[in-house]
């Protein structure tokens, strides 16, 4: 086969891969199955191999038995204790052992105990920093200008900027005592809150989902791309013109 | 029976496929004008492109750890995104040390890019990134909180005992040994930690890395509007998102910034500048503009309908 020719059939795969994929817009159909399959044993072919060569060999394995020098590098001596990971790792899978799946709670039991341990410094390094900057000046301390200038004095709070902190205030209490379900209320005032803060809610879900299709809208732009743009027009038509 | 559907109630039952196959249509259309839609760039947009750009926030030949955490799945925004930023570290020498945590898949992915943007730069008699003396590829890390946290508490463990061979030689050597780990032993001795994702890699880094080292992020519309938290809350100092995100950078790079009080940053004029995000920006356009039509014309079929009952 032809070296030149490898790109366009490497495209060729790609495009009927898509349109494999793609059918199921249809219906879902054997063909479709056919593509399905195919993508899981190519992906999960490709991660035993990339576990290994990317991860397990350089990060274990290497670790454990050690190298001699050679050019450039130096000798490491092997370190035995690593091969205590095997075991552990084996361990995970007697879960599809309907007598001995017990044993596979041990592995989980230690990465459980392992994630639960550093939860409470992710849940603050994440929200504490938010939780600061949600704490915002309600007070203007100059009234040269009302609105923000382009260059504004240091450390200087303007009235155009309160009134957006207080928009950002109302908005976060009322979002908040929206989830307020443990007691009853018959405040009219915190009733108000709680309708505003599902109204503000949704305002909220809208932008995401509109954010959301513009994601799915260019992905499917993209394989357009791919099979119109990629494939015939800069490698097809080229490669029948050129003949 | 069917004959007897007024025109609001046929346009209330249009087959899905129907829609499906405009929709095809209208976006591959779409595809063929080379139109450069104009485009006014966001803060977060600004901020990513002032971290990445500006001397003093990245100087000219610092190192980078960049985090590609994306694969096929997400190309249409990620593979954008990921030219992009590659177009302004090539541009600038800065290096960088690749690494992905989301799936065996990703760090390929970003090795077929940075080949792509090399055979541009060569095709334009501009010098290639090479591998060791530019960049270090540092593999796949399963376990992505895992993986953070080992890189938060001692970088040099973390990727230790990861091989990448230089040019010329056929012996893999310790990427440390390399110019572009050399100076780094710790994550807060980078300028800068960039992730491109296509998944929610970028909260687990701010919630293991943050405070710790400059985190800019380049995501997709799915997690921009969670990833906006983070940086109005300055955890993340700059972020592009979705493919609205590559356009603006696409724009700025070809544009540069100028901000008041603030110095103006560069920009790359004459360049290729305009890639997959300019390309694909008609066709997202076009696309809505169906999508809210479609809404519409659903909306006010379903009242009339009614009235008509």
């Amino acid at each position: 086969m032809q070296s030149e020719s490898y790109p366009i059939i490497k495209l060729f795969v790609g495009v009927a891969c898509t349109v494999g994929l793609y059918s199921v817009l249809y219906r879902e159909s054997k063909f479709y199955r056919f593509f399905e399959h195919m993508f899981l044993g190519l992906a999960a072919g490709w991660a035993m191999f990339a576990l290994w060569g990317e991860t397990l060999k350089s990060t274990w394995w290497d670790r454990m038995v050690g190298s001699v020098a050679d050019e450039g590098n130096p000798a490491v001596p092997g370190y035995w204790a690593w091969a205590f990971l095997l075991p552990i790792g084996v361990m995970a899978y007697f879960v599809v052992s309907k007598k001995h799946n017990w044993i596979s709670r041990i592995p989980i039991g230690i990465i459980l105990g392992l994630w639960s341990g550093q939860q409470v410094q992710v849940w603050f390094t994440r929200y504490g920093p938010q939780m600061q900057s949600s704490m915002k000046p309600l007070f203007p301390t100059t009234w040269s200008e009302f609105i923000t200038p382009l260059q504004p004095e240091a450390g200087a709070v303007y009235p155009a900027q309160v009134i957006g902190n207080l928009v950002f205030l109302l908005t976060l209490l009322s979002a908040m005592s929206y989830f307020l379900f443990s007691f009853e209320t018959k405040s009219k005032l915190f009733n108000g809150m709680t309708t505003w803060g599902r109204w503000l809610l949704m305002i909220g879900f809208g932008a995401i989902f509109g954010s959301t299709v513009m994601t799915r809208f260019t992905l499917m732009i993209d394989r357009m791309y791919f099979v119109f743009i990629e494939f015939f027009q800069q490698g097809l038509i080229p490669l029948i013109g050129g003949r | 029976m069917a004959n007897d559907k007024t025109i609001w109630e046929k346009l209330q039952a249009i087959d899905r496929r129907v829609l499906y196959t405009l929709l095809m249509v209208i976006a591959t259309v779409s595809l063929f004008f080379k139109v450069n839609v104009p485009t006014k760039p966001g803060q977060p947009t600004k901020d990513l492109y002032r971290l990445l750009v500006d001397a003093d926030a990245l100087p000219e030949g610092s190192t980078v750890i960049l985090q590609s955490d994306w694969t096929q799945s997400t190309r249409g925004e990620s593979a954008g995104q990921m030219e992009a930023l590659l177009r302004i570290l090539m541009r600038r020498n800065i290096k960088f040390a690749l690494l992905s945590v989301a799936d065996p898949q990703a760090p390929l992915v970003a090795r077929n890019v940075i080949r792509a943007i090399n055979l541009e730069r060569k095709a334009k008699n501009q010098r290639e990134y090479q591998v060791w003396e530019d960049y270090v590829n540092l593999g796949y890390f399963p376990n992505a909180e895992g993986t953070s946290n080992a890189i938060a508490a001692n970088f040099k463990t973390a990727v230790a005992g990861r091989k990448e061979t230089p040019p010329g030689s056929t012996t893999p050597l310790d990427v440390f040994q390399s110019p572009v780990l050399a100076k780094v032993s710790k994550v807060e001795d980078v300028p800068v930690y960039i992730n491109v994702t296509g998944s929610k890699t970028s909260n687990i880094l701010i919630e293991r890395l943050g405070g710790r080292v400059p985190f800019a992020a380049l995501v997709t519309g799915v997690m921009g509007p969670e990833t906006l938290n983070y940086y109005q809350s300055g955890q993340v100092k700059g972020v592009a998102i979705g493919l609205n995100g590559v356009a603006e950078m696409e724009s700025l790079m070809e544009k540069g910034l100028e901000e008041s009080g603030k110095p103006p940053v560069q920009s790359f004029a004459g360049e290729t500048n305009y890639g997959r995000g300019m390309a694909y920006y008609l066709a997202l356009h076009t696309c809505l503009v169906l999508m809210i039509v479609a809404v519409v014309v659903g909306n006010v079929a379903m009242v009339a309908a009614r009235k008509k009952k």
